[in-house]
């Protein structure tokens, strides 16, 4: 019975990766945003839907992506985090790295990383099979996406405007324009947000796809 | 200092300027096609040789990474243009699409000198991101010297490969999808179109290639959004690489049926435009002068009218398709742009103003109005009435007419005579219900003498209009034209009174002498115009006007208009003249452009096709950030057309 269901399991997840052309689905802003649920690092499975009542940020990470490098090492994202914190906005960072691929850490690694860099996330996610990460039609890391307090996504898109193009390695975060922090209090209001959606910028998100 | 550090540590570091520069996972190197020192431009490349598995960006790198970065040091005399990209091919990560160029790759750059100055080093800082699975920045500090470099003929075969030739497409869209059809003589089987612009496409599903006939081909893009106005990229057929670059507007998603609908709406609401009005409230006066109780007459009326109301359109789109078919570019109103059309209309409104005064009661009283001469029949003057109300109505283009006739006139013809015959039907819709209920009259106020000062006040509506196209004529022409015109109407008006008081051979000789001084006065009239008169506060329009202010970043408001346009001109009144939006073009640094159509114009029918219009108004609006200019709605207002900048 037991050789049975794992038989049927690995077929579940055959007939996924080879469903073809894997489709990243595309939510619009201004709409519930889709509900989903992942394991965190401490084995908890966390549901979006539980977080109804407070706003909720959705960070895409890969941390040996240069772009994320680049946004912790110089402590850009973390301060972002610390802003969100401050106004108790919930702060997940996924991972939807496949096993083997850049990116994929096991969860101590990751509390490890969340430690040593500082990062302020309320839960990390590990989407091993890129589920959230295709739900979302995440393509990069880093990809943002800012939900209200009733569950509405309001924003989705890069985290700043400084990415497009090689300039980002040279460009100061200082100058940059910063999408999430600069439109919290408008998160928080549950307004319409001025700039609702971006191109995001980065490595590509590490989907399985082969 | 820090950034340095950082991007040192996560990569191999190669500040040494040298040629080639090993850079991690590629070799880079500056190479150039210059043969002699007299040459005043040629090109430079930069020739990456990536390592098996890796690839960089072309300038829109798709679902994620990034084109590359150049800074030149070149001496003065010397400038180095953009990158001239080679033809992309795509590099699929499901469900992730990114678009660059694997293996051995040479990206030219065309160089411009002048020849006083001494050939000399060139230096370039090259970073670019090199990705497999994973993503590197990668940077390399090349040097050449043009005065000892020889021609390297991979970068000459480059150039030769580029993708410099335009290709026409045809495309249209639906909510999903964007079908984007071409020709080609050879057989085409791998396309991909490669878009310039973010956010317009999903790029990793495959775009379904479909051969339509012997030589026409469609592929299916999927769209991210259908809010698409403009595209522009390479399009890619079995490797090769050609430009292209598209407008849509939301009328060719239209289909048949829709422009059908709109043009039936747009008719109906022509029946409210001010040139028609006057013209359509005498007919129903007329109705109601007949009472209730005839229902055939009023039915045959009825008919009448909507006969000479649909001859018109089906005779308007007759000569348009026969202009059409001549390879002019053609338009609604086009045939206000002749001086001599709009003094004829002139003295027709006069006419009518000066008929609706003076009490002439001509065979059955108000039916015969418009037909110009005495008719023994009175349906005829029906019909004729019919025909007068299309014709004062051409320059008014309603709200959803623009875009139905504009859609009828660049379909193939089967297209455009049911789109005019819906407008027709629109237009007399209301006539035509009265013909199949004629018992709905007596719905109207019971005839009696308040209809007698009713009629004799439409005159002046109809006076106001005349008034209008005058002004029209004048801008057209010159003052001295306008005099003419000014004495053509005096005539008129003697000419209607002497029918309106005498009788039998007075009436004839009245007659006569309009007709001789109408011929006298019509062969003076200037056959071309003179020059426009400039609006100080706009700046002159032309065809290259959009891409040299996107350019520039400069945003942009176009003022497609003309002086016979009365939408257009009720628009200047009530939001582009008003200070609050002058107040508000200026804060905003938007520059105000204004296109002229009151003459005949070929550039600006032109300007107008890109938008798959041929009337107008048209208004179009640009800003930095946006990835395409955006049509405003036909119909402005003050705050409505600030809103719409916003």
């Amino acid at each position: 019975m037991k050789l049975y269901i794992n038989l049927m399991a690995s077929c579940l997840i055959a007939s996924i990766s080879y469903a073809g052309e894997i489709k990243l689905q595309n939510p619009s802003t201004n709409q519930q945003a889709p509900d989903f649920s992942g394991m965190n690092t401490y084995g908890e499975t966390i549901r979006l839907s539980d977080f109804i009542g407070k706003p909720v940020i959705l960070e895409w990470t890969n941390h040996e992506c240069p772009y994320v490098a680049r946004h912790y090492s110089e402590n850009n994202m973390q301060t972002v985090q610390k802003i969100a914190r401050d106004q108790e906005i919930i702060w997940l960072s996924i991972i939807s790295s496949t096993p083997g691929d850049q990116g994929h850490v096991s969860p101590t690694k990751a509390n490890e990383l969340s430690v040593s860099r500082g990062a302020l996330p309320s839960h990390v996610l590990i989407d091993e099979l890129g589920e959230i990460g295709m739900l979302y039609g995440a393509k990069t890391t880093p990809h943002m996406f800012m939900i209200d307090s009733t569950g509405v996504l309001r924003y989705k898109g890069a985290i700043d405007d400084i990415g497009r193009g090689m300039q980002f390695f040279d460009a100061s975060f200082l100058q940059a324009n910063n999408y999430v922090s600069s439109q919290i209090p408008e998160l928080i209001a549950q307004q319409a947000l001025s700039i609702d959606s971006t191109a995001a910028y980065g490595c590509s998100v590490k989907y399985n796809y082969d | 200092m820090k950034n340095v550090i950082l991007v040192c540590s996560l990569l191999i570091c190669s500040i040494v300027a040298a040629n080639p520069v090993e850079t991690g996972h590629a070799r880079a190197s500056l190479i150039t096609n210059i043969e002699n020192s007299t040459q005043e431009s040629f090109y430079v490349g930069v020739r990456l040789e990536m390592q098996d598995g890796w690839h960089t960006y072309w300038e829109n790198p798709g679902d994620s990474g990034s084109p590359f970065e150049a800074n030149w040091k070149v001496s003065d005399g010397t400038v180095v243009e953009n990158v001239e990209w080679p033809t992309p091919v795509t590099i699929p990560y499901p469900p992730l699409m990114t678009f660059g160029y694997e293996g051995d790759v040479v990206f030219p750059f065309k160089v411009f000198r002048s020849l006083d100055s001494p050939l000399e080093k060139i230096n370039l800082e090259f970073n670019f991101l090199i990705c497999a699975d994973i993503c590197i920045p990668e940077s390399a500090s090349l040097t050449l010297d043009l005065s000892s470099a020889t021609p390297n003929l991979l970068l000459s075969e480059a150039v030769k490969e580029l993708p410099t030739n335009f290709i026409q497409t045809n495309s249209s869209n639906d909510q999903e999808n964007l079908k984007v059809s071409f020709q080609s003589s050879e057989e085409i089987t791998s396309a991909y179109l490669f878009p310039k612009q973010d956010n317009l496409f999903i790029y990793s599903p495959s775009q379904k290639l479909v051969k339509l006939n012997d030589n026409t081909y469609e592929i299916t893009v999927p769209l991210l959004s259908s809010d698409i106005t403009f595209f522009s990229g390479i399009l890619s057929l079995n490797g090769e690489g050609f430009q292209i670059e598209e407008s849509l507007q939301s009328v060719s998603s239209m289909s048949l049926w829709q422009a059908i609908l709109f043009a039936l709406i747009g008719g109906l609401i022509l029946n409210l435009m001010p040139c028609v009005f006057p013209v359509i409230s005498l007919k129903v006066l007329s109705f109601v002068s007949m009472g209730g109780d005839d229902h055939a007459k009023i039915r045959t009326h009825a008919l009448s009218f909507a006969g000479g109301v649909m001859s018109t359109f089906i005779s308007i789109a007759a000569a348009l398709l026969i202009i059409r078919s001549s390879g002019s570019m053609i338009g609604w109103g086009y045939q206000l742009q002749s001086p001599v059309v709009v003094g004829i209309l002139t003295l027709i409104m006069l006419g009518i103003g000066l008929v609706l005064l003076t009490n002439i009661n001509f065979a059955a009283g108000l039916t015969t109005l418009g037909s110009g001469v005495q008719s023994r029949n009175d349906y005829s003057g029906s019909f004729f009435t019919g025909v007068l109300a299309v014709v004062v109505a051409s320059p008014c283009t309603a709200p959803f007419m623009g875009a139905a006739i504009g859609y009828a006139l660049l379909q193939p013809s089967f297209a455009t005579l049911p789109i005019f015959i819906a407008l027709g039907l629109g237009f007399a819709g209301p006539y035509l219900i009265l013909a199949l209920k004629p018992q709905w009259i007596s719905a109207l106020p019971k005839p009696g003498a308040w209809m007698e000062t009713l009629k004799q006040f439409f005159a002046f509506p109809m006076i106001a209009t005349a008034l209008w196209l005058m002004w029209v004529f004048m801008v057209q022409t010159s003052g001295d034209a306008l005099i003419l015109l000014l004495i053509l109407s005096l005539v008129l008006g003697v000419a209607v009174w002497m029918i309106a008081t005498f009788k039998g051979r007075w009436k004839w000789i009245g007659m006569l002498l309009t007709v001789i001084t109408a011929f006298q006065i019509f062969n003076n009239l200037p056959a071309s115009s003179t020059e426009m008169k400039e609006d100080a506060s706009a700046e002159k329009w032309s065809l290259d006007i959009e891409s040299d202010m996107q350019s520039q970043n400069q945003a942009y408001l176009i003022n497609f208009t003309a002086a016979w346009c009365i939408t257009c001109q009720t628009n200047e009144k009530t939001a582009l003249a008003r200070e609050k939006v002058k107040e508000y073009l200026a804060e905003e640094n938007i520059a105000y452009v204004k296109a002229d159509w009151t003459n005949r114009n070929e550039e600006i029918a032109i300007g107008l096709a890109k938008y798959k219009r041929t009337g107008i108004p048209l208004y179009i609006f640009w800003k930095p950030g946006m990835p395409s200019s955006k049509i405003l709605p036909a119909v402005l207002t003050e705050d409505s057309l600030i809103k719409s900048m916003q």
